[in-house]
């Protein structure tokens, strides 16, 4: 079967090689456009090699994506992709799509357009990755670049059909937890490339991690959490409706069936034959099952606020503490 | 701009590099062909009251032998225009080449690109290690000789500086920090702490003893740099200690507070995934 091939074939990347050539470009790219606007979110396109027998995939290189919504600019897009990934093959550059990147504004990418292109780059390409790269934390002085693909089971899930019912979650044991896989990057560097590091060594220390934990960046994130949680709320909202519908409908059909069953037995009672019994799915429609998808993913948003958040609050601590020392 | 494509030669004083363009570069060249001794392509970037900024560049497909030299240009047209797309307040600037070494070839190219912009810069990178180091040299042309006699050009060093935003730095220093080993680009910020922390001391350190090197007579004092220190003492805020405990103190009862909320909602979540698995 094509599905479980697929499935298993996902599973085989354990780790993620990447340039700091690329990484540079990924900053420059977000920076610049963070410049221009404040509409930080950016994307492109990684390209690079995979190396099936170590597992590993390598990203060798990568080029930024224009902004757009449009369908004439996604084609505009696309043209520019392959065109770009035709002239980088002329210089010898791994021209394998590999993933794409795309820019985090305190973890809030996790949605369903950014599920959509993790499945689109996937069906293209098995081993396809996301390269999620959060530039507030660079501005914290700490560089965050993270991978994910799409679990197994979820991208099975998303193949079959669009329709994430409880009962295919726990089929297929998914919940937030193993909807996205992080797998950790690490950074490769050629030996000449060290060697232009060790050239580029007089850059200026930055001191901007010594921040001390802000309370606008924390105010931020838990009003991002709240968000996260009402979202929540409205999908239990919907799913408690859900379910009072389907048991108002169940007592409607008891008290058919039954009223049925007397009239029947009437029937019977004055010599008549009684009345085939009807279809009761007929009668009364199905309720079309409450999709768990966005709730999947608003849980998995809150997650990683929570981490966002801890991390924060743990290092704030430390800073503090120091602080304190540094001041008496 | 109304600078592109002009022929006016504009004073370039200072080239300002960003870092990424010395990574393509040497990526370019580990990825040369077989029989290229270097490789060549094209900086883009922008003008700016005599300063030229580089921030991107690409390589350009050339063949060189001992006769001539061909490149294709019209490759280096088309990606010039697909890199404008994206970023539209980009110009073509120069042009770069692995190697120190400039030949008569350096000025036919040179030539090609001034038809692109009117003073193309030429950045030359050593990846061959030649003097034991990667040196990097920038330079622009100017032209000598006998008007409609013969006529040539020669390359003078322009100074440059190679800086990128804050957010490259971070990442430059990161990867500085990695001196060839592997290693992940998410560790902790209490790490992080913690090195800068001991690069702090070892700093303060040095300071201290200079400091005490003048006080006992060793070195020379310099006024310069003591008013740089006083300036440095003077930063830290005049605060007394009670005040200092007492924000610090709320400060991380904000921040205990959240943290607990947030292991709340965690587990919270946690439970009720349980719960729809067992259900």
């Amino acid at each position: 079967m094509a599905t479980s091939s697929n499935a298993q074939l996902i599973s085989t990347i354990q780790q993620v090689e990447i340039t700091s050539q690329v990484i540079m470009k990924i900053t420059r790219h977000c920076h610049h456009e963070l410049e221009k606007q404040l509409d930080p979110h950016v994307n492109g396109v990684l390209l690079g090699l995979i190396n099936e027998n170590k597992h590993v995939l390598e990203v060798t290189h990568c080029f930024p994506l224009m902004n757009s919504d449009t369908d004439e600019g996604m084609e505009i897009n696309r043209e520019y992709m392959l065109e770009m990934e035709r002239s980088l093959r002329q210089v010898n550059i791994d021209y394998q799509q590999v993933g794409f990147y795309q820019s985090t504004y305190l973890n809030t990418h996790c949605d369903r357009n950014f599920l959509d292109s993790v499945f689109d780059y996937l069906e293209e390409m098995n081993e396809a990755i996301a390269l999620i790269y959060d530039p507030l934390k660079t501005k914290l002085g700490n560089l965050s670049i993270r991978a994910f693909k799409l679990s197994a089971p979820a991208f099975k899930l998303y193949k079959e059909d669009k329709e994430f019912t409880a009962e295919m979650l726990r089929e297929n044991s998914l919940t937030y937890e193993n909807l996205f896989v992080e797998i950790p990057v690490v950074i490769k560097n050629s030996s000449l490339t060290n060697v232009l590091l060790c050239e580029l060594d007089s850059v200026q220390d930055n001191t901007s991690f010594f921040t001390l934990p802000t309370s606008s960046y924390l105010e931020k994130s838990m009003q991002l959490l709240l968000g996260g949680l009402d979202e929540i709320n409205q999908d239990l909202q919907k799913i408690n409706n859900h379910q009072r519908n389907v048991y108002k409908q169940q007592t409607a059909i008891m008290k058919y069936i039954q009223d049925q069953k007397e009239k029947n037995d009437a029937r019977v009672k004055d010599g008549l034959k009684p009345l085939p019994e009807e279809d009761v799915s007929k009668i009364f429609k199905d309720f079309a099952p409450v999709g768990r998808l966005e709730s999947l993913l608003s849980s998995n948003r809150i997650a990683s606020h929570c981490d966002m958040i801890e991390d924060h609050v743990r290092s704030g601590i430390g800073k503090l503490y120091l602080a304190d020392s540094f001041m008496s | 701009m109304a600078v592109e494509g002009r022929s006016v030669a504009l004073p370039v004083r200072k080239v300002i590099i960003h870092p990424v363009v010395l990574f393509n570069i040497v990526d370019n060249y580990e990825r040369r062909n077989d029989n290229n001794k270097r490789v060549i392509g094209t900086l883009m970037g922008r003008y700016d009251k005599g300063t030229v900024y580089v921030t991107e560049s690409f390589a350009v497909p050339h063949q060189e032998t001992e006769e001539e030299v061909s490149m294709d240009m019209e490759y280096a047209m088309r990606i010039g225009e697909l890199q404008k797309k994206v970023n539209t307040s980009m110009y073509t600037v120069g042009w770069y080449s692995s190697g120190i070494i400039i030949n008569e070839y350096s000025s036919l190219i040179h030539a090609f690109y001034k038809c692109q912009c009117p003073t193309p810069v030429h950045l030359t990178v050593d990846t061959q290690l030649k003097e034991q180091k990667m040196k990097i040299n920038t330079h622009i042309s100017s032209q000598i000789g006998v008007k409609n006699g013969t006529e040539g050009c020669i390359f003078t060093p322009v100074s440059h500086t190679i800086t990128g935003a804050e957010a490259d730095q971070v990442s430059l220093k990161f990867f500085q920090g990695l001196r060839g080993n592997k290693k992940t680009p998410n560790f902790n910020d209490q790490e992080q702490i913690i090195t800068s922390c001991s690069e702090m001391i070892a700093q303060i350190n040095i300071v201290m003893g200079h400091v005490k090197k003048v006080l006992s007579g060793e070195a020379p004092s310099d006024k310069e740099l003591g008013r740089q220190l006083m300036e440095v003492v003077q930063s830290i805020p005049n605060l007394d200690g009670d005040t200092i405990t007492n924000m610090l103190n709320s400060h991380m009862q904000d921040l205990l507070a959240v943290e607990y909320l947030t292991y709340l909602t965690r587990q919270q979540l946690a439970i009720s995934a349980r719960i729809n698995q067992i259900l």
